[in-house]
């Protein structure tokens, strides 16, 4: 079921084009933004968390219009939206915080708004840290406070911008696990520039460069844009920009095959490198 | 570890509550140590989640502040309190610095009301109190002030309502403190009160402006505007009929009537505080 559908989407800030046409349809589970920065991928989420209006285009969320202000309240009951910078309040505690943003949507009832923040609280594994102020909390709790906000109301979208930069491999793992449960039932969406994070989580992915949408499909075959196009040589080709020395000291390339090369299997991230690096090729002609 | 569990009429009595407080202590104590009694016991989950719930909530719920307190004797729920409280221009930093700037005002004005300085700071007063509620205004909602408005504005109860509330209660705040220092100050009685109107029209003025500025820009834009405006009056009329060209009746009159458009075009414009409307 379609739980977002975008179409002819485009946002401009003076004269620089954030998103150009942007058409798009996400389903429950969990969909992967990849794309290098400036690529629109906040953007495109900002308006569907309707932190911003897009200047043209359509946008359907549960066939709602966020252009039209009873919809958008609407929509605003049924999404969770982790941004960027969330700049939680340093001076509050996990759970000051959390009851606040609660009453922000709209829980009245103390009684159930103190158990919406319990329930939140132990999804992120923070509850022994209700007592702690924001500010004394680790990079890693506070993304996962950020994620409980975003989780209070129970809502069927969530939209989460770049939610595990700078964490570390055990924190990032936690998260990882945290969101694969929850795009079991609702829909998430979220932006990344990790690649292993779109092929650990997501069951759909979607590249975006200079404001478009260059791909949509699932993390394999994001993997088979590259397939025939990657090579491991003993030295180092010529001609070649994108190559690297792996661990086996053997030379990894992106493109066309070195002498002497021998084909290797490729992942996403090599597809996601040769997809941009065909879209710039598009781009300069 | 010993070989002794407790028997299945102590277990019984135990759980049906029936036990003295110190040998309910004792069958504890001896359970913390015993987990085949302890795995015994038959647990109602319900009423201990419920329990656990009740003392978790009590010991991690915000605490009621004396803002919060004042709010609730006013007859104002508990969600709305919530809000207000947590109003960025509302927080303790913010609060001290005005305290204790027009604590400052004031304590300099009697110190000086002998000489000629005391009328001056006094008249200083008047000319900035009506900036103090713009201040707190441009404090009240959106960035930079708030550092969480991207989430803020992105709850079902974003939008002119909430700014409206927070703003209200910035100036009430604002207002409150000014107006205490006014009575305070040295010199003739309508001194406390006529900074009102002109501080009336800066907060419409700078919340009808923000629906065209940025927020900051819109509380410099309107204060920077009264400040040159009263400066220039100043230079054009020399000494206390100053005063009463700039606080006089008619001027006052003016402030009200130019407050009302002010507010009339908060009221068209109100939809442009929601980040999620088309510019």
């Amino acid at each position: 079921m379609t739980t977002v559908t975008v179409s002819g989407l485009a946002k401009h800030y003076g004269s620089t084009t954030a998103l150009a046409a942007v058409d798009l349809a996400i389903g429950v589970g969990v969909t992967g933004l990849l794309g290098p920065n400036g690529a629109g991928k906040s953007t495109l989420l900002r308006c569907l968390a309707t932190a911003l209006a897009a200047d043209s285009g359509s946008v359907r969320m549960f066939g709602l219009d966020p252009a039209v202000p009873a919809d958008r309240t609407e929509i605003r009951r049924r999404i969770g939206y982790l941004p960027q910078n969330p700049g939680l309040y340093p001076n509050f505690t996990a759970y000051d915080l959390l009851d606040y943003v609660a009453v922000l949507k709209e829980i009245t009832d103390t009684r159930q708004r103190r158990a919406e923040v319990r329930r939140v609280l132990a999804e992120v594994e923070l509850t022994d840290r209700a007592q702690t102020r924001v500010r004394r909390l680790s990079g890693g709790m506070r993304q996962r406070l950020g994620l409980a906000q975003a989780l209070l109301g129970d809502p069927d979208l969530v939209i989460l911008d770049e939610p595990t930069v700078g964490l570390d491999p055990e924190q990032r793992m936690l998260f990882r696990a945290l969101i694969s449960r929850l795009g079991e039932q609702r829909t998430v969406l979220l932006s990344t520039h990790q690649t292993e994070d779109v092929g650990a989580l997501c069951e759909r992915v979607v590249v975006m460069n200079g404001g478009r949408v260059v791909f949509e499909g699932r993390p394999r075959d994001l993997a088979g844009v590259a397939e025939g196009r990657v090579w491991l040589s003993a030295a180092p080709p010529e001609g070649s920009a994108a190559y690297w020395r792996n661990a086996d000291g053997l030379y990894r390339t992106i493109g066309d095959a070195p002498a002497g090369a021998e084909a290797a299997r490729p992942g996403i991230e090599d597809g996601y490198l040769m997809l941009l690096g065909r879209t710039a090729v598009e781009v300069a002609r | 570890m010993n070989d002794w569990h407790i028997d299945a009429g102590l277990l019984g009595e135990y759980e049906r509550g029936e036990l003295d407080p110190s040998r309910a202590m004792a069958v504890e104590a001896h359970m913390q140590a015993c987990p085949p009694c302890r795995s015994s016991i038959r647990v109602d989950f319900t009423w201990l989640t419920g329990n656990w719930s009740v003392v978790y909530d009590h010991v991690h719920a915000p605490k009621a502040g004396p803002g919060h307190r004042l709010l609730r004797r006013l007859g104002l729920p508990e969600h709305r309190i919530r809000l207000l409280t947590a109003t960025p221009a509302l927080r303790w930093s913010w609060l001290a610095a005005t305290v204790t700037v027009l604590g400052l005002a004031v304590a300099a004005a009697w110190l000086l009301r002998s000489g000629a300085g005391g009328a001056v700071l006094a008249t200083s007063f008047l000319i900035l109190a009506p900036v103090l509620p713009v201040v707190a205004v441009s404090g009240a909602y959106g960035p930079p002030a708030d550092p969480m408005h991207e989430i803020t504005g992105t709850t079902p109860s974003a939008g002119p309502a909430l700014v409206l509330w927070r703003a209200i209660s910035v100036i009430g705040v604002a207002m409150t403190m000014a107006a205490t220092a006014g009575v305070l100050l040295p010199g003739p009685g309508w001194f406390a009160v006529a900074w009102l109107l002109p501080a009336l029209l800066l907060c419409t003025g700078t919340l009808a402006l923000a629906t065209a500025l940025a927020l900051p820009v819109a509380a410099a834009t309107l204060g920077g505007l009264w400040l040159a405006g009263v400066l220039a009056a100043s230079r054009l009329v020399h000494g206390e009929p100053f005063l009463s060209v700039v606080f006089g009746p008619t001027a006052q009159l003016g402030y009200l009537a130019a407050a009302v458009a002010a507010a009339a075009v908060l009221i068209l414009r109100r939809r442009r505080f929601d980040l999620g409307a088309s510019r």
